[in-house]
């Protein structure tokens, strides 16, 4: 039970965009359109189960070896070797895709929720399942942001705005709003 | 001590990781056109942007999809990069 309480904390209440503001630059970044929007989010869940899953064994080793200080770096590495791997699999399958998400791709490697997410399942002592449901539900949520917020983007496409609240700043604008929508789901699971 | 061992433990961790990657990269390789890399080497190799696109990968690949003209690279301008990307061009036009 406590693994979907993870879960829906981490997709929901704690969303890691709206609630933690980790992650802006590849929120900001791909939310244009709706099917580079999705393909991010999936990109960006699978480097979060992976790397979830490799830092939990690397910070036991970590810990066993008293070398805790070398967390950050140690987490980088793999964070960044999957990113790559991820970049290596998206080219060669979908190169349409890949250059859709162009330079965000490699990106993912500075995306922060994939670091915080690996450091705050270290903090919080999760076991190895309750890491993985965490960072499931990081990803999913960081794609239900994305989706959400590519939906209204690509139909306020179509509004005649103020000159000077056009692109970024109407995008800057609509986040907060939803980020308060999200401020809904605070206190629906006590963990 | 702590010095020799997280050395130690950083460069196993980087051996692993880096093993992973080479395979990975020999597995999922894709086929590029060889000139692209040639045009490339040719190129300052800057990404400075100037050409209008996102890097000089993309100002490669589009020169030799004959996109555009290949002296569309202002900082490589001076050096002759675009007879060179002409020369290359021509050398393997078959290929």
């Amino acid at each position: 039970m406590r693994v979907f309480l993870i879960l829906f904390s981490a997709l929901l209440i704690n969303n890691y965009v709206f609630i933690r503001f980790l992650g802006i630059c590849p929120f900001l970044g791909v939310s244009k359109k709706l099917d580079t929007a999705v393909g991010m989010g999936f990109a960006a869940t699978f480097v979060l189960v992976m790397s979830s899953v490799i830092t939990w064994f690397v910070n036991k080793l970590l810990a066993v070896s008293g070398l805790e200080f070398l967390r950050t770096v140690s987490f980088i590495l793999v964070i960044a070797t999957f990113v790559q791997f991820v970049e290596f699999v998206i080219r060669k399958n979908s190169p349409a895709l890949y250059e859709a998400l162009g330079i965000y791709l490699p990106l993912i490697t500075t995306n922060c929720i994939i670091l915080g997410v690996a450091i705050l399942n270290a903090q919080a002592k999760y076991s190895l399942l309750e890491a993985i449901f965490h960072a499931l539900g990081a990803g999913l949520g960081f794609l239900l942001a994305l989706v959400i917020f590519a939906g209204i983007r690509e139909r306020l496409e179509l509004y005649e705005l103020p000159k000077s609240f056009e692109g970024l700043p109407i995008a800057l604008i609509l986040a907060s709003i939803i980020s308060m929508a999200f401020m809904g789901f605070q206190g629906l699971i006590k963990l | 001590m702590v010095v020799v061992y997280s050395t130690l433990l950083m460069a196993v961790l980087g051996l692993a990781f880096g093993t992973f990657l080479a395979y990975a990269a020999k597995k999922f390789e894709v086929k590029e056109d060889p000139r692209v890399e040639l045009v490339k080497a040719a190129l300052p190799g800057v990404n400075c942007g100037a050409c209008g696109y996102a890097g000089c990968e993309a100002f490669a690949k589009a020169v030799v999809a004959g996109k555009v003209p290949p002296d569309m690279c202002t900082p490589g301008r001076a050096a002759g990069v675009a007879e060179k990307i002409k020369e290359i061009l021509k050398q393997n036009a078959a290929s």
